[in-house]
């Protein structure tokens, strides 16, 4: 079983909550919900950079007496990739900022309509 | 240099600054970031003009001190500092527009309206992939930010769907990026671009969602509804701002990343643009909203523009001429539209009336309308020519039609809402208050494009020969727009006169003919003008303007000139037409109805550039490449002109309602533009029996049955003036028979058709004209008995008619006698009775303008009505004693006339002795027949003045009712329906076909608009399922199953 | 149904476009591209033990400006958006009373939480965490400082000028990068120093320290701007 490994199993898991991320975005009447919808689609993105950094039996980009010696410091053939991991941490910052402001634009939009229901809001149209 | 860093370090900065300095009040927080603005401008300018000037070359710029692909690089280019400079410019601009709006929400806004344009520039010069993302998502959260600027629910919710939809596509983005990173092993552009990534397994799918994300940036059709409501709910400053900003930022992201997608992209992008190009100003026309219809234009140009790109190979260098042309124009005009918008405040089309109140605003919104339509001067004009060219002459016929028609649509709904500014039925209107901030970033942008449309057309090396002179008079006029019309009246005709003078020498006689019409007609016509009282805002710059279109068609060397020319005149008289009283609907017909012809033109023009070295309009003359086409669209094209049947629908309105003296401008002289160009058409198709006779023969049934539903339609009219312009329908009809037949003998025909009718038309435009100043009426039956109160109007049209009719001995009869030469000779028969059948009609329509005009009881109250005015008499009998001239000695003008037509067409000429004509056929002397005709009548006169003078005149009051009301009093009159008999004989002809064929098919256009734009629900979720469907679509049709 | 229908057929269709990504990934045995020169090269060129820190702070220095840009954009806007109006600034809320553990629970873990968030900025470019991880906390301590006294009135002064001057400071040393050293964010305007130990690594520990300030004051922000704003109603 070749495909069980961790970077298989974090792009499978990954592709599957971005699925059902959008199956939220896209179903959900509750604005709240569809806020929740989209924490659950970058939650997947998140795990695809991750698992796509994955190298297989390698541990973590971090220099220590565990990988190094002193004077030492190449550890090419002991660390996974440090770059999707930094993404990863602008992508969780960029993410929050987007559900801080979704949750304001939420809270607003309830207190106009009284109701979080996200048909309600077609002013605009045609 | 200042290396562009410090934009973003500027930005930042003052941004992470206000947070304390805030302390110092908002108006000194507004103007630090205006400041700052103003910085990150000068920046970029240096850099472009850095370019522009070619001493600099371009840099990379790198961070945390490593080289890429490690580290983050920009890189500033001749692309980056262009673009990067339209950012700040608007920004800066756009900045003090929106100084007062920021001021209200505080510092905070403020901070965020900086970085957002900080965000834009880092996403222009940014060449890390994943770099991209980050700023591409500063600039959605400031813009989902800004949009609260206004305040509501409505603006809350398009903010709210706002980021839903560009939550979807980032998602896609960064699956894309992550992938690619994968793949490759860095997120650099340029390793990127050369790591052939499309080459690996899974790859190309990577490639696609970044290539998804960023096109979807730009709103595609139909994937845009976000955008839309967008466009509606938020502050007009900032749509300014998404429009010209953020929307040329993610254009120029986009041509960035087409490097890593390689050629094999190109097709699916100038598809996507198509399909937004067309679909969303299809769904334009049925906008009420102005923000959201300019929403709609907006989207269209961009997907215009993304086509542009998508042909960056076959279009070669000139790619960036054309999108650089198409780009400015709608950049600065979509920005000052926005603006006008906001200061305007009112949301309906309708409401835009309030315009009139400022003349000035009027002058701003026809220059932003025209740039974005791409009229001349702008740099869309030249743009879209050299784009039709390129695109024809490379094969992508499908794809000029596809602009044309879209091009079209944002006609119909940008020139509606120009009419119902000028002319809209508003009682209410309040003046709007000008704040100084909001007006001149509007002039800034409106004087740019003028400005930037002259150095576009410098350029190009076709478009450096355009004679911008008569352009400049226009703009003198118009600057001196205050002064009385006494003063501004001898300008215009001065200046005529003065480039007349200059003008003719460097003119062949064929094109003399025409531009003595244009321009002693125009004279004559002028003179008129003196009548008038007042400063008569506005009229000069654009009779002006049409007579420099006119003079620009005939002096066109090359077929560039000539477009430059027709469509100036096309705007000019449009704005002469739409003067008039109740002329919107009018002016708006015609204006579609020419840009139709012009595109027509265009599509021809481009047809006949194919493998031709020069762009002369001599090309014409030989077209190769599908010569029956090309040929069918000129004549097609300049038929809308002279309004033959199927595309005259918009002249019985246009010329009927016009001022006095803007009718014979537009029905005697204009409508000679359209003949001028079926002459040089006609000309290039050849003489001979050749492929093209076939044309010739359906031209000719056209003009004989516009001659006939012409004629038959005037007879008809209780409008005085309608009945007239229904009357020139049918004598172009005449022409354009004429000319169709191809010989010597129909030529000079239609040569000497156009002359008299110029001649008789403007008379009799002229003389109804001023009559109508005075009886306040057109209608026909609210008149009666004028001849004694207006002797000399009633001569002229008397003259006017018997010159029209053809009856001997007046310069009609010249016409008539050449025609049936001319019929008989070619053997048209059967068109020919139809011709002269529609001729006969003719004596029943010009018997009404005498017989009830002037004819029978004077009305109660015309008792004290005086004759016409001096002003208008002088032109009327200038022409007069032209008709006369003509009639008496018609060699003088025949013979040279024929020697003109003679290396056209030599066989069949007409042969003179002594005054006197004979063709195959008879002979004919004009001078005797004049004294022929003259002595009859004069006995016949004398006898009837004898023999009747001690009849009983009939008196006012020798007429009773029988004690008889009548409901409606003009029943009464005798000219009412005084051709009911005849109607019941031929009203099967007189059903208006035409009209309700145009009737269709605006209502299937508005009905599919009106069907397809219930996609944009208006539901947040509707629009994200769009997204995600776009892209899956898509990926079947592009990757495939 | 319909609509179950056509949302089952485009959840599909998606998954059959992200099986074609999946089927292009293979799990590889090591690094490649630029990752491998950052595991090389990576401790010597910027002198830190976590590279990723490295990668963040300063190889990819100028998208973690975006960053905290994003913050701050996303703070500024909630600043204006949940704007009371004057009348009901001064409003007080009645809030069913917090328990007791809450409140003295709170006042032992503070300290602890504020002490933990600035170790873990502190030392980011040592051990994992970072900037962003201990700003967050930080943020934590403030969500449980309004839970623990939901009327507490925080001191705006401060935060706005932690948050205003670590922005500024950020940006300075980006551009002291610039005149000092080999470009914008250079971390080697000073000393790399020893590497592993706590003053290493150049311009990381301070530039992570102003982060981590801003990222705590921009997110402490956004949590008093969500409460404040319930007096709205």
């Amino acid at each position: 079983m070749e495909f069980i490994n961790l970077g298989n199993i974090g792009l499978i898991i990954g592709f599957l909550l971005i699925i059902v991320g959008f199956w939220g975005v896209l179903t959900q009447k509750n604005i709240i919900k569809i806020i929740i919808g989209f924490s659950i689609l970058n939650t997947g993105i998140n795990l695809l950079i991750v698992s796509l950094g994955y190298v297989k039996g390698k541990t973590a980009p971090i220099i220590d007496a565990t990988i190094a010696t002193e004077g030492n410091y190449n550890v090419a053939d002991k660390i996974v990739d440090p770059v999707p991991q930094a993404l990863v941490l602008t992508a969780i910052v960029i993410g929050f900022g987007i559900t801080a402001l979704m949750l304001a634009y939420a809270m607003k939009l309830y207190k106009a309509k009284k109701s979080l229901e996200i048909n309600k809001f077609n002013d605009l149209k045609w | 240099m200042v290396t562009p860093i410090y934009i973003v370090a500027t930005a930042l900065g003052v941004g992470f600054a206000i947070g304390v300095l805030n302390k110092l009040g908002r108006n000194f927080t507004g103007g630090l970031v205006l400041t700052a603005i103003a910085f990150m401008t000068f920046i970029s300018f240096q850099w472009f003009a850095g370019f522009y000037s070619g001493n600099q070359l371009p840099e990379y710029i790198f961070t945390a001190g490593f080289q890429p692909p490690l580290s983050i690089n920009l890189l500033m280019g001749p692309f980056e500092a262009f673009f990067s400079l339209m950012v700040n410019a608007i920004g800066l601009v756009g900045g003090i527009y929106m100084f007062n709006s920021l001021k209200e929400r505080g510092s905070n806004a403020q901070v965020v309206y900086l970085i957002l344009l900080m965000g834009l520039n880092v996403m222009i010069m940014t060449r890390d992939i994943f770099n991209l993302f980050v700023f591409m998502e500063i600039a959605s959260i400031s813009i989902a930010g800004l949009i609260l600027l206004e305040s509501g629910t409505r603006s809350m919710g398009a903010g709210f769907k706002y980021i839903l939809a560009t939550s979807v596509i980032s998602s896609f983005l960064l699956i894309g990026v992550i992938f690619a990173y994968y793949f490759v092993g860095s997120l650099n552009i340029d390793d990127l671009i050369t790591s052939n990534l499309h080459l690996v397994k899974g790859g190309s799918i990577a490639i696609f969602l970044i290539m998804m994300a960023v096109i979807l940036e730009l709103k595609p059709f139909p994937a845009n509804g976000w955008g839309l409501d967008v466009y509606e709910g938020s502050d007009a400053g900032l749509s300014a701002v998404i429009s010209g900003a953020s929307a040329s930022a993610s254009l120029y992201v986009l041509y960035k990343l087409m490097a890593i997608a390689g050629p094999e992209w190109n097709y699916y992008i100038s598809l996507l643009g198509a399909i937004t190009f067309v679909g969303s100003n299809l769904l334009g026309i049925k906008q009420e909203n102005t923000r959201r219809m300019l929403g709609y234009s907006s989207i269209g140009q961009l997907g215009l523009l993304t086509l542009i790109i998508g042909f960056k190979d076959i279009l070669g260098e000139n790619t960036i001429y054309i999108a650089f042309g198409i780009l400015i124009s709608h950049y600065l005009a979509k920005a000052g539209l926005f603006w006008l918008s906001g200061i305007i405040k009112s949301k309906g089309l309708k409401g835009w009336s309030v315009v009139r109140k400022h003349p000035f605003f009027l002058f701003l919104m026809g220059t932003f309308v025209f740039a974005l339509i791409g009229f001349p001067p702008f740099p869309s004009f030249f743009a879209k020519w050299t784009l039709v060219m390129d695109l024809t002459a490379t094969g992508n016929i499908a794809w000029v039609v596809a602009i044309l028609f879209g091009s079209m649509m944002e006609a119909v709904y940008l020139f509606r809402w120009l009419g119902y500014a000028i002319k809209a039925e508003n009682d209410h209107i309040e003046p709007v208050k000008i704040e100084w901030s909001k007006i001149i970033p509007v002039w800034i942008a409106a004087l740019s494009l003028y400005g930037i449309g002259y150095y576009t057309a410098q350029l190009s090396e076709i478009g450096s020969g355009i004679n911008f002179i008569p352009f400049l008079f226009v703009a003198v006029l118009l600057a001196l727009d205050f002064l009385p019309i006494f003063i501004k009246n001898t300008l215009a005709i001065a200046g005529m006169a003065y480039y007349f003078y200059t003008v003719y020498p460097s003119l062949d006689n064929l094109r003399l003919i025409f531009e003595v019409i244009f321009m002693v007609g125009g004279i004559l016509a002028l003179i008129a003008g003196y009548a008038y009282k007042g400063t008569r805002s506005g009229f000069y710059p654009v009779a002006i303007l049409m007579y420099a279109g006119l003079t620009g068609i005939i002096e066109a060397n090359t077929t560039l000139e000539f477009f430059y020319g027709w469509e100036l005149m096309t705007a000019g008289s449009y704005f002469l037409i739409i003067r008039g009283k109740r002329s919107m609907p009018h002016g708006l017909s015609y204006m579609l109805f020419s840009i139709g012809g012009a595109y027509a033109l265009l599509a021809a023009f481009g047809m006949a550039q194919v493998s031709q070295i020069s762009s002369d309009l001599d090309i014409i003359n030989h077209i190769t490449y599908l010569p029956q086409w090309a040929y069918g669209l000129l004549i097609a094209g300049f038929l809308t002109k002279t309004a033959s049947v199927g595309l005259h629908i918009w002249l019985p309105g246009a010329h009927g309602e016009a001022e006095s003296d803007v009718s014979p401008m537009v029905s005697a002289i204009l409508l000679k533009a359209g003949v001028f160009g079926l002459v040089l058409a006609l000309i290039g198709m050849g003489a001979a029996d050749n492929q093209f006779s076939g044309l010739a023969y359906t031209l000719g049934w056209v003009g004989a049955i516009t001659a006939l539903v012409g004629n038959l339609m005037a007879v008809f009219q209780e409008d005085a003036k309608r009945l007239l312009a229904y009357s020139s329908i049918g004598q172009l009809g005449y022409i354009v028979f004429a000319l169709a037949i191809m010989t010597h003998l129909g030529w000079l025909t239609a040569f000497t058709y156009s002359i008299n009718h110029f001649m008789y038309k403007a008379i009799l435009f002229l003389t109804i004209g001023a009559v109508v100043l005075r009886v306040g009426t057109h209608d026909m039956y609210k008149m009666g008995g004028l001849i004694s109160r207006m002797p000399f109007a009633f001569i002229a049209v008397l003259i006017g008619i018997i010159a029209l009719s053809g009856v001997p001995p007046l310069s009609g009869f010249a016409g008539k006698w050449l025609f049936y030469n001319a019929v008989l000779d070619k053997g048209w028969y059967f068109q020919g009775i139809i011709v002269f059948f529609a001729g006969g009609i003719a004596f029943l329509y010009l018997w009404r303008l005498i017989h009830t005009i002037f004819l029978g009881q004077l009305k109660d109250n015309h008792r004290n009505v005086k004759d016409i005015s001096i002003w208008f008499a002088i032109p009327i009998y200038i022409l007069i004693m032209g008709i006369m001239v003509f009639s008496v000695k018609p060699e003088w003008v025949l013979q040279p006339l024929g020697e003109i037509l003679a290396p056209y067409f030599p066989n069949g000429q007409v042969n003179w002795v002594a005054g006197s004509a004979s063709t195959a056929l008879g002979y004919w002397s004009g001078t005797k027949v004049f004294i022929t005709v003259v002595g009859v009548f004069a006995i016949a006169f004398a006898f009837l003045a004898i023999s009747t003078r001690k009849a009983h005149k009939l008196k006012q009051f020798d007429i009773v009712f029988s004690g008889e009301r009548p409901d409606r009093p003009e029943t009464t009159h005798i000219a009412w329906n005084v051709f009911a008999g005849f109607y019941k004989a031929v009203w099967p002809a007189t059903i208006p076909l035409v009209e309700k064929f145009w009737d269709k098919v605006t209502e299937m256009l508005h009905d599919t608009a009106g069907f397809t734009r219930r996609i944009y629900s208006g539901n947040g979720q509707a629009y994200m399922l769009h997204l995600v469907l776009f892209v899956l679509v898509t990926y079947l049709v592009i990757i495939g199953g | 149904m319909l609509k179950n229908t056509l949302m089952t057929l485009v959840l599909l269709v998606m998954a059959y476009l992200f099986y074609g990504l999946y089927d292009g990934y293979e799990l590889r045995d090591s690094l490649s591209g630029i990752s491998e020169h950052f595991a090389t090269k990576g401790a010597e060129e910027v002198g830190a033990a976590n590279l990723v820190t490295a990668v963040v702070v300063t190889y990819r220095g100028f998208d973690t400006l975006g960053e905290v840009t994003i913050l701050f954009l996303t703070a500024s806007i909630i600043a204006f958006f949940l704007k009371l109006k004057d009348e009901d600034f001064e409003k007080t809320i009645e809030h069913r009373d917090t328990s007791e553990l809450l409140e003295t629970a709170s006042k032992i873990l503070i300290p602890v939480i504020f002490l933990f968030g600035i170790y873990v900025f502190i030392n980011g470019h040592l051990t994992p965490g970072g900037g962003f991880q201990g700003g967050a906390i930080i943020a934590t301590g403030v969500a449980l400082m309004i839970l623990a006294n939901p009327n507490i009135k925080l001191n705006y002064n401060v935060i706005h000028w932690v948050e205003s001057i670590s922005g500024v400071s950020f940006v300075i040393i980006g551009i002291l990068g610039i005149l000092l050293a080999g470009g914008f964010l250079d971390n080697k305007i000073i000393g790399l120093g020893k590497f592993g130990e706590l003053f290493s690594a150049g311009a990381i520990p301070i530039i992570y320290s102003f982060v981590g300030l801003k990222v705590g004051a921009e997110i402490s922000n956004i949590l008093n701007k969500y409460q404040k704003s319930q007096k709205e109603l």
